[in-house]
C-alpha cells in the first residue's frame, strides 16, 4: 500500500513536466519506452533519470489522450517492442505545454532573482 | 463479458510484453558495455523497480481496473460460500422466504392496485354518485347529471352509462357468445379518452344522449371482434345479434381496451338513448345511471367536488318527495381508479402486502446477524488482508459482493418460490381480489426484487463489512484469536438483532392465531340450513329465446322434473340464488307513501327477494318459524302466496312479540290483482355471508309465476341456481346434470357447477385467504427467528468454552452453567415479547376487517402465541445450554 502511494506521488509531482518531456522526444521520431529513457537522459547529460514507474502509466495515459499511438515494430538488434509516435493533437498539446512551462519559469525566476527590498538601503 | 474480459487479458499480455521488451534491451545494452549476463539483468531489474507494481499503476489508467477487481471479487465470494455449505444454505433459505413472499404479494398488490387503466391521463377521470342519508345511492337520474354537465366548470366533461352485469348472447360466425353489453352515452368514448380502432362511436348531442337513429348501433370490443368474428376485416356495416334484437356493427375499440374495467367478460356497447322515463325523477321507473367526468387540466379534484356540491344543493330542491329527497342531498366524487377497488379490500390487501414486507424484515435483519457472526470469524483474515496492502474500501467492497452473490441467489429461488405461492393461492386471491388474468410476476415485479436484494445484500453485509473493516489490525494479528472485548460488542448487537426478530415475529404470530380464531368461529356459525351433498349449477338464462313464452311452465318446471328423476337425486329445486350465493342479487322495498311510524319504518326497510321452488326446503333442510312453506299445492291458478322469514317480520312488525301477526297479511302483488297472502315464517339463517347475522328476506314461489308477473323478466330472465341434494358425491352428478341443462337450451350447458359446501367456504374465503397467508408468513418468521436464537447462543457458547470449562474446573456446578446461558436466551425472549407486543396491540387492528366473534386485542390470543414463542425458543436454546454444560474442563482448558 506505502510502496504504491510513493509511485503515485512522483507521477503527480512529475506529470506536467514528464509529459511534455516525453513529447518533446518523440518530435524527433518514435521510440520505445527504453529508447525515451536513453534518450532523456542523453539528451539532459545524464542528469534526468526516468523512473520506469513513472514512464509507462505517463505513455498509457498519453496514448488513452490520444496525443500518442503505439505499433508493435522490430528494433535494429531484432528485439520486437512496442513503438510510439506522436500524433498530431499531440503536437499540439506539446505546444502548449510549451508555452505554460515556458511561462511558469519566467515568473518563478522573476520571483527568485527579484532584490529583497529595503535591505539594500 | 467473455469478450471483455479476454480484450483485457490480451492488453494484459502486451503490457507484460513490452516491460520485457525494455528489460531485454537494457540487459543487451548492459553486455555491449562489457557486463556479465548475471550482472547485467540484476542490475537491469533493480533499476527498473517492482514489476508487478508498475503494471499494476499502469493498468490504472486504463480505467477498468474496477471491473477486474469485481471479477476477482465474485471468485472469491463463490469460493468462500462454497467453502462453508451450512452458512450459505441457511442465508439463502433465509432470504428467499422473504423475497419470495414479498414478491408473491406485490404481484397482487401491483394487479390490484398499481394497475394503468387503459384510458388517456386517467388520473383526470372522476366517478359522481349522489349520497344522503342512507349513503351512496346506486345511480343517478338523467335530469341530475345533467344539471352537473350545464353547471359545472371543473370538470371538462361528464359521460353516463347504465352499468351492468347480466350476460348477454352475441350470435356469431362460430356460435353464441356471451357478452356483457352496457348501454353508453355518445360521449363516453370521448371521455375516456379512447378512440375505435376501426369505425367510429356513437353521434350525440352535447348532453351525451345518442341521437334517436343510432339505437339499433352497436360497438365490438377487440376481443369480441377477434374471437367472435374471427379478425373480419370487413366487419364495418353488417347487422348481428344481440339477444335475438338485429344491430349494425359501426365500430370496433382498440385492443386492451375495457369499460368498466376490471371485468373479465368480453363486452360490446350499445347507445343510451334518451326516452321519456328519463324525463322524470321517480324512483320506481326513471333509470339510474353511473357518471363519469373528466376534470379539467390542472383543475384540482377538492374544487370539482366543492362545486358539485353546491349544484346538488340546487338539483335536491327539486325533489318533490322528502323520503327521496334525503337519499340525494349530497356528492361523493371518487377518483374513477380509486372507486374501482373497495376501501375495506384494499385496506385488506396492504395488511397482507405489510404482513410479508414484515417477514423480508426478519429475513434481513437474521441475515445481518448471520454475517455479522461470520465477519468475526473472518476477523483475522480481514486483518491479514489489511496488513498486506488492500484499503479499507476495498475489503467493505469485497464483503458486499459477497451479499450480493447471496442475495441474487435468494431472489433467483425466492422468484421461483413467489410463483409457486401465486399457484398455491390462486383460488383465494383470484376469489377475493376480483383478479381475471393469470398472475405472474411481471417485469414491475422482478424490478422490485432486484430493488430489494440489493437493499438486501447491503443491509446484510455491508453493516458487518463495515464493522469488520473498521476493526484495527495490529490487535487482531497480535493476539492470533477471537478477541474478547469487541466479542462483547458483536454479541450485543446480535443479541438486540435477535431480540428485534422476536419482537416482528411475534407481530405475525399474533395476526395469524387471530385469523384462526377466526376461521375457528366462522366454521362453528350455525347457518340454518345445510351444505353437505348439494351441488348448485349456476344458469345464465337466455330469455330471448323464450319471448312469447312462459319460461315457469316451458324451461324451469320440465328442468326440475328431469333433474328429479337422475338416479341418486333425492330433490332437486330452483331459486333464484342459493344462500350465501355471490351470482344474483335481487332487493326488495316497500313503496309505502304514508308518514306514521310504523310507514317510515317499513321503508326503510331493505329486503332480500328470492323466487324459490317449492322443494327447496326438501334441498336444503332449512325450519320454519312459523306456518308452512310452499309446496305442490301452490300453482299458478291457486291462491297466491309468499314466505318471510324471522327477521323480516320482526322489521315489519317493529316488535320481537307475536310474530305470527304477519302471517296472512298481504305485501306484495304478483300481479294488479292477485294479492299475496304470507303462509310462512322462515327461521333465521345466514343466506348473505356466513359473517353477517341474517337480513330480511321474502319469497315468492316459482310455480306461480307467470308471464304477466311484476318484474317476470328480472326474476325467471337473468340468472337462476338449479341445487340438487344428492345420494352419492356430489360431484359425480356434474356430467348427467350439464347434458340436462344442454338439452332445455344449448346456452345453458355453459353453466358453472359448484358444490355448497364450497360456496359456504367461499363466503369466508378472505378470511381463509388471509389465515393461510399468514400461516405461512408466521411459520416462517417463527422458523427464522428460532434458528436466530440457536445460532446466538451457539456462537456465545462456542466463544466462552474456556471461560465455561474455567467455572467448571473452580467447581461451579453444571446446572448453574446451563442457567447462565438459558438466562440469556430468558432476557431476549422477554425483552423481544414486550416489544412484540406492544407493537401487535397496534397493528392488529390493521386485521378487523377479517376478524370474525374476536376483538383485535384478545388477550387470550396474545398469551397463546407468545407462549408459542417463548416455548420454540427456549428449546432451541436448550440444544447449546446443554452443549454448555458438558465442557470437559480439561479439553476447554488444554487449548490455552
Amino acid at each position: 500500500m506505502i510502496g504504491r502511494n510513493r509511485y503515485k506521488n512522483r507521477i503527480e509531482l512529475l506529470q506536467g513536466t514528464l509529459d511534455m518531456l516525453i513529447l518533446q522526444t518523440l518530435q524527433w521520431g518514435p521510440h520505445h519506452g527504453y529508447g525515451i529513457v536513453q534518450a532523456l537522459r542523453t539528451n539532459s547529460g545524464e542528469v534526468l533519470q526516468v523512473e520506469t514507474g513513472s514512464l509507462y502509466p505517463a505513455l498509457h495515459r498519453l496514448e488513452r489522450q490520444a496525443w500518442v499511438r503505439s505499433e508493435w515494430k522490430q528494433t535494429e538488434s531484432n528485439q520486437r517492442a512496442k513503438y510510439y509516435r506522436i500524433t498530431a493533437a499531440g503536437k499540439k498539446q506539446l505546444a502548449s505545454d510549451l508555452s505554460r512551462w515556458q511561462h511558469m519559469v519566467e515568473v518563478i525566476g522573476a520571483v527568485m532573482h527579484r532584490a529583497p527590498e529595503g535591505e539594500e538601503a | 463479458m467473455s469478450v471483455f474480459s479476454r480484450s483485457f487479458a490480451k492488453r494484459k499480455a502486451e503490457l507484460d510484453e513490452e516491460i520485457q521488451a525494455h528489460l531485454q534491451m537494457d540487459i543487451q545494452d548492459r553486455k555491449d558495455r562489457g557486463a556479465s549476463s548475471e550482472q547485467a539483468r540484476a542490475v537491469a531489474m533493480r533499476e527498473f523497480g517492482n514489476i508487478a507494481l508498475i503494471e499494476e499503476v499502469t493498468r490504472d489508467t486504463w480505467g477498468w481496473v474496477w471491473l477486474e477487481r469485481l471479477g476477482q471479487d465474485l471468485k472469491y465470494a463463490l469460493r468462500q460460500l462454497r467453502r462453508s455449505p451450512v452458512f450459505t444454505a441457511t442465508l439463502v433459505a433465509t432470504l428467499t422466504l422473504g423475497l419470495g413472499a414479498t414478491a408473491a404479494m406485490f404481484t397482487v398488490v401491483d394487479h390490484v392496485l398499481l394497475r394503468p387503466l387503459p384510458y388517456a391521463d386517467s388520473h383526470q377521470l372522476v366517478a359522481i354518485n349522489e349520497a344522503g342519508k342512507k349513503g351512496v345511492t346506486g345511480g343517478t337520474p338523467f335530469l341530475d347529471l345533467r344539471q352537473w354537465q350545464q353547471r359545472s366548470h371543473a370538470l371538462q366533461e361528464i359521460a353516463f352509462y347504465s352499468s351492468t352485469n347480466h350476460i348477454s348472447f352475441l350470435d356469431g360466425t362460430t356460435g353464441s357468445a356471451r357478452v356483457i353489453a352496457p348501454q353508453v352515452s355518445a360521449n363516453l368514448f370521448a371521455v375516456l379518452g379512447v378512440h375505435p380502432a376501426m369505425g367510429r362511436g356513437f353521434e350525440g348531442q352535447s348532453d351525451g344522449s345518442v341521437l334517436a337513429g343510432e339505437a339499433h348501433n352497436i360497438i365490438l370490443s377487440d376481443s369480441v371482434w377477434r374471437t367472435t368474428y374471427g379478425s373480419d376485416p370487413n366487419i364495418l356495416g353488417k347487422v348481428v345479434k344481440l339477444n335475438g334484437e338485429s344491430y349494425i356493427i359501426v365500430g370496433v375499440m382498440p385492443r386492451d381496451f375495457t369499460f368498466p374495467f376490471g371485468d373479465a367478460n368480453p363486452h360490446v356497447w350499445l347507445p343510451k338513448v334518451i326516452g321519456d322515463k328519463d324525463a322524470v325523477r321517480n324512483a320506481n321507473i326513471t333509470p339510474n345511471y353511473q357518471v363519469i367526468g373528466r376534470l379539467r387540466p390542472n383543475e384540482a379534484f377538492e374544487t370539482a367536488e366543492s362545486e358539485l356540491k353546491v349544484i346538488q344543493s340546487d338539483v335536491v330542491k327539486q325533489y318533490s318527495d322528502p323520503y327521496d329527497r334525503e337519499r340525494v342531498t349530497s356528492i361523493k366524487l371518487q377518483r374513477y381508479d380509486d372507486s374501482l377497488v373497495v376501501v375495506g379490500l384494499k385496506k385488506a390487501l396492504l395488511a397482507l402486502f405489510a404482513a410479508s414486507g414484515v417477514l423480508w424484515l426478519i429475513a434481513c435483519v437474521n441475515a445481518t446477524s448471520l454475517m455479522l457472526a461470520r465477519a468475526a470469524a473472518r476477523q483475522r483474515e480481514i486483518a491479514v488482508r489489511g496488513a498486506l496492502g488492500a484499503s479499507r474500501w476495498r475489503i467493505v467492497q469485497q464483503l458486499a459482493v459477497e451479499g450480493l452473490v447471496l442475495s441474487a441467489l435468494a431472489s433467483a429461488l425466492g422468484l421461483g418460490l413467489a410463483m409457486l405461492m401465486l399457484k398455491l393461492f390462486e383460488h383465494g386471491l383470484t376469489q377475493q381480489f376480483h383478479i381475471h388474468e393469470k398472475m405472474t410476476p411481471n417485469l414491475t415485479v422482478i424490478g422490485v426484487l432486484a430493488a430489494l436484494t440489493i437493499v438486501s445484500a447491503l443491509l446484510c453485509s455491508v453493516w458487518p463489512a463495515v464493522v469488520g473493516a473498521r476493526a484495527s489490525i495490529e490487535p487482531a494479528l497480535r493476539q492470533g484469536g477471537p478477541q474478547s472485548s469487541s466479542g462483547v460488542v458483536q454479541y450485543r448487537t446480535r443479541a438486540s438483532l435477535v431480540v428485534l426478530q422476536i419482537a416482528m415475529s411475534l407481530i405475525l404470530l399474533v395476526g395469524c392465531g387471530l385469523l384462526l380464531r377466526t376461521i375457528y368461529a366462522l366454521r362453528h356459525v350455525p347457518l340454518g340450513f345445510r351444505t353437505d351433498h348439494i351441488i348448485v349449477a349456476n344458469m345464465t338464462i337466455p330469455s330471448y329465446r323464450f319471448s312469447g313464452h312462459n319460461m315457469t311452465t316451458e324451461l324451469y318446471q320440465p328442468l326440475v322434473d328431469r333433474a328429479n328423476r337422475i338416479p341418486g337425486v333425492q330433490s332437486a329445486s330452483l331459486m333464484t340464488a342459493v344462500p350465501l350465493g355471490t351470482t344474483f342479487k335481487m332487493q326488495f322495498t316497500f313503496s309505502a307513501e304514508g308518514n306514521s311510524a310504523a310507514e317510515i319504518r317499513r321503508r326503510e326497510m331493505v329486503s332480500q327477494f328470492r323466487a324459490v321452488g317449492p322443494e327447496m326446503q326438501r334441498v336444503f333442510g332449512f325450519r320454519m318459524f312459523k306456518g308452512r312453506f310452499f309446496n305442490e299445492s301452490d300453482t299458478a291458478t291457486s291462491q297466491s302466496v309468499v314466505v318471510v322469514n324471522r327477521e323480516f317480520a320482526r322489521q315489519y312488525l317493529g316488535t320481537n312479540q307475536n310474530l305470527e301477526k304477519i302471517l296472512g297479511q298481504s305485501l306484495v302483488n304478483l300481479t294488479k290483482n292477485r294479492h299475496t297472502l304470507v303462509i310462512g315464517i322462515l327461521d333465521d339463517e345466514r343466506q348473505v355471508s356466513i359473517a353477517s347475522q341474517s337480513q330480511p328476506e321474502i319469497e315468492i314461489c316459482i310455480p306461480q309465476i307467470t308471464p304477466d308477473t311484476l318484474a317476470y323478466q328480472s326474476v325467471e330472465g337473468l340468472s337462476m341456481d338449479l341445487a340438487v341434494r344428492t345420494d352419492r358425491n356430489p360431484s359425480s352428478v356434474i356430467p348427467e346434470l350439464r347434458e340436462l341443462t344442454r338439452q332445455s337450451s344449448p346456452e345453458l350447458s355453459d353453466s358453472t357447477f359448484t358444490t355448497m359446501d364450497q360456496v359456504a367456504e367461499d363466503s369466508y374465503g378472505s378470511q381463509q385467504l388471509a389465515a393461510s397467508l399468514l400461516i405461512v408468513f408466521g411459520g416462517s418468521a417463527l422458523l427464522v427467528c428460532i434458528t436466530g436464537i440457536y445460532g446466538l447462543l451457539a456462537y456465545l457458547v462456542a466463544h466462552r468454552t474456556k471461560e465455561l470449562g474455567l467455572r467448571i474446573a473452580l467447581g461451579a456446578q453444571r446446572g448453574d452453567v446451563m442457567w447462565l446461558v438459558l438466562r440469556q436466551a430468558g432476557w431476549m425472549l422477554l425483552a423481544g415479547s414486550t416489544l412484540g407486543l406492544i407493537l401487535a396491540y397496534m397493528t392488529s387492528l390493521l386485521l378487523r376487517t377479517f376478524l370474525y366473534n374476536i376483538t383485535a386485542h384478545d388477550p387470550w390470543t396474545m398469551a397463546a402465541v407468545t407462549a408459542l414463542l417463548v416455548g420454540g425458543g427456549l428449546a432451541a436454546s436448550s440444544i447449546p445450554a446443554r452443549r454448555a454444560a458438558m465442557v470437559d474442563p480439561i479439553e476447554a482448558l488444554r487449548t490455552e
